[in-house]
């Protein structure tokens, strides 16, 4: 019965998913709400809302997503690549859209 | 980590699980109440036994804006803003609202309609009724903090429904197996039975639940497009009137009867409340909304409202109306006002929300059995995840179970009879009935750490059977009115209450007798054992 607590490298990379579901994937939402607000073919103001409706749905994938993943490392990146590419694509948009 | 997605899936389904099935738990509960927060309410004020209110009149509401604008410009002749609610059937009494900045208590009031002073404590019976149900469904009662902690969950129940869904490959053949009596694989039965049952139900109601709250709980479009100005981004997407900042020049709200009956007149409705946004600056607006119809365009999803008027204050100038059951703002706002009324049951009537109770419920169950299941298995088995401390670990989760589930339900009928057993008098007598509430809760997680794990199931289902079969006694008693009553002048939702309680009742008397007959039948086995061995 006492067998000891699963080892620290285990749990620190437990403690490192949850982290990434709950902020990586929160934060890959919001970036993914601002790209679709963007692209959506609607008036500004129901652009936004519509990018928001459907956030929720990214942000429950990314959490799968997580801890899905084959380790914490993949995980981590499965949500930096698509996330700072939407970031990026939305900055050049914003550009594009003051310049226009 | 190395294991398959579906073993990854169940790992999360299980843990994620746990740690979030007791607050979903007390959602799904309160949340399924609050599709009756009406009859409920009806049943707590004894409406059953009020004569219909006379009908309201111009003149009437008339005396009662112009006595509550007297109090509010004693009380606070500048505010962010007022609101007055003029009586109707629900509620005899005039009420006011106000507060005096952002970041003040919101401050309440109840008046007499005829002469304009306080209500004494004691004249009625002050409760929240129903709606205590609702504001524990989305809130906890813990203000914005509660919304944040709901919305966390609610991802959360998504998540294990996703998770849930891949663990279940057999998705439909499990749907028609049912092993009852067969311990650990009949909890496993019925939390997948009862799952894949209300599925289309459980997510359409929790991502609906999400989007009602999606500008708190997502800003980043309203922060990245609109510099997070809420006011102008809800004015645009509203098509609506531009917000009015705050001018900060001194200006006396002028008598609120002409513009209450032009607004009236302008929305072909009766005058509900009154609201006076800036009261007492130069920037002041007042808004009337109408009453709400609940038989117009009741098979309406969206564009279901009762219309509004806004006027400058000041000169009077007319800004805004809006038509009841008119629609405003485009495709996309349509579909998030169809989703907010999806969530609200704002359709279909009574055929609908028993429908939405009964799904409600059953995920409820689901919820608890996957909770049960937990315990369950590893009370055979121990899974060892806590090291030394696991034991212990289990204790407490078995506890909080306990309390969570059975406990929680306790304290819901509890607050049914704390409703007729408060004195009349008692100061602040809805937030009483509310704490009294949570004091019964606290008691049960107490009585369910001292408890065997076992006794503290049985006798918090049977107090909870019991609470709920004398619900009509206990009415009898303190109001002299009672099912049978009810049922006789056709009040249908105060005996839809009383049924209720006795068909829960019922159902839990049922799960108390199924538990005892299990425990002996355990008894018989361990002292069949011994013969067994020696033959």
């Amino acid at each position: 019965m006492n067998s000891p607590l699963a080892p620290p490298h285990y749990r620190l990379a437990l403690l490192s998913r949850v982290v990434a579901a709950v902020i990586g994937g929160y934060l890959l939402a919001s970036f993914s709400t601002i790209f679709l607000s963007f692209i959506l073919p609607s008036s500004l103001p129901e652009a936004v809302l519509g990018a928001t409706l459907f956030s929720f749905a990214i942000y429950t994938a990314a959490i799968v997503w997580v801890f899905a993943a084959r380790n914490a490392t993949r995980a981590w990146l499965g949500l930096l690549l698509p996330g700072s590419s939407l970031a990026a694509a939305s900055f050049i948009l914003y550009l594009a859209g003051a310049a226009a | 980590m190395k294991q398959t997605f579906r073993q990854s899936m169940s790992w999360l389904h299980t843990w994620g699980g746990l740690w979030f099935t007791w607050i979903l738990f007390a959602i799904f509960l309160t949340g399924t109440l609050g599709v009756f927060d009406d009859p409920i309410s009806h049943w707590m004020r004894e409406k059953g036994k009020v004569s219909e209110t006379p009908q309201t009149t111009a003149e009437s509401r008339s005396r009662a804006v112009t006595l509550a604008q007297d109090y509010l410009v004693q009380q606070a002749p500048r505010a962010e803003f007022w609101s007055i609610g003029l009586p109707d059937d629900e509620e005899p009494a005039l009420r006011v609202f106000w507060r005096e900045a952002e970041g003040k208590p919101f401050q309440q009031r109840r008046l007499d309609p005829l002469s304009g002073t306080e209500m004494k404590p004691g004249s009625t019976r002050q409760t929240e009724g129903g709606h205590h149900f609702v504001h524990m469904h989305f809130e906890l009662h813990a203000g914005t903090a509660g919304i944040w902690i709901v919305g966390a969950a609610t991802v959360a129940m998504l998540v294990a429904l996703v998770s849930g869904i891949v663990v279940h490959k057999k998705i439909f053949t499990d749907f028609f197996t049912f092993r009852p009596g067969k311990g650990q694989r009949s909890w496993l039965d019925g939390h997948n039975a009862l799952g894949v049952l209300t599925l289309p139900f459980l997510f359409m109601i929790t991502y609906t639940g999400l989007i009602i709250f999606w500008a708190t709980y997502m800003p980043a479009g309203i922060l990245a497009r609109y510099q997070g100005n809420e006011d102008a981004f809800f004015a645009k997407l509203t098509e609506g009137p531009a917000p009015r900042p705050l001018q900060r020049i001194d200006a006396a709200v002028p008598d609120l009867v002409p513009l209450m009956l032009r607004g009236e007149a302008a929305i072909e409705r009766e005058a509900r409340f009154v609201v006076v946004e800036h009261a007492g600056d130069r920037s002041a607006a007042v808004r009337i909304f109408g009453r709400f119809d609940p038989d117009a365009e009741a098979d309406s999803l969206v564009g279901r409202n009762s219309g509004t008027a806004l006027f400058d204050a000041i000169t009077g100038e007319t800004i805004d109306i809006q038509k009841p059951n008119t629609v405003r703002g485009g495709n996309v706002l349509a579909t998030q006002r169809t989703m907010n009324a999806l969530h609200f049951v704002r359709f279909g009537g009574y055929p609908v929300k028993w429908l939405y109770f009964l799904s409600g419920m059953a995920g409820a169950a689901m919820l608890a059995t996957g909770a049960i299941l937990f315990m369950v298995k590893r009370r055979k088995k121990a899974g060892d995840e806590f090291g030394s401390a696991t034991p212990r670990v289990y204790r407490v989760i078995e506890a909080i179970n306990t309390a969570a589930i059975a406990g929680l339900m306790l304290a819901c009928i509890a607050y049914f009879w704390i409703n007729r057993l408060l004195p009349l008098d008692v100061t602040d007598r809805a937030t009483r009935e509310i704490q009294l509430f949570f004091a019964v809760w606290l008691l049960t997680l107490a009585h369910a750490a001292l408890r065997p794990a076992r006794q503290a199931w049985v006798e918090q289902l049977a107090a909870t059977a019991l609470l709920c079969l004398t619900l009509p006694l206990i009415n009898l008693i303190t109001t002299g009115d009672w099912l049978f009553a009810a049922l006789v002048r056709g009040d249908g939702e105060t005996a839809g209450v009383e049924l209720s309680a006795i068909a829960f009742g019922l159902i839990f008397g049922a799960a108390l007798r199924h538990l005892q007959r299990r425990s002996a039948s355990e008894v018989r086995a361990t002292a069949a054992a011994p013969i067994v061995e020696g033959a």
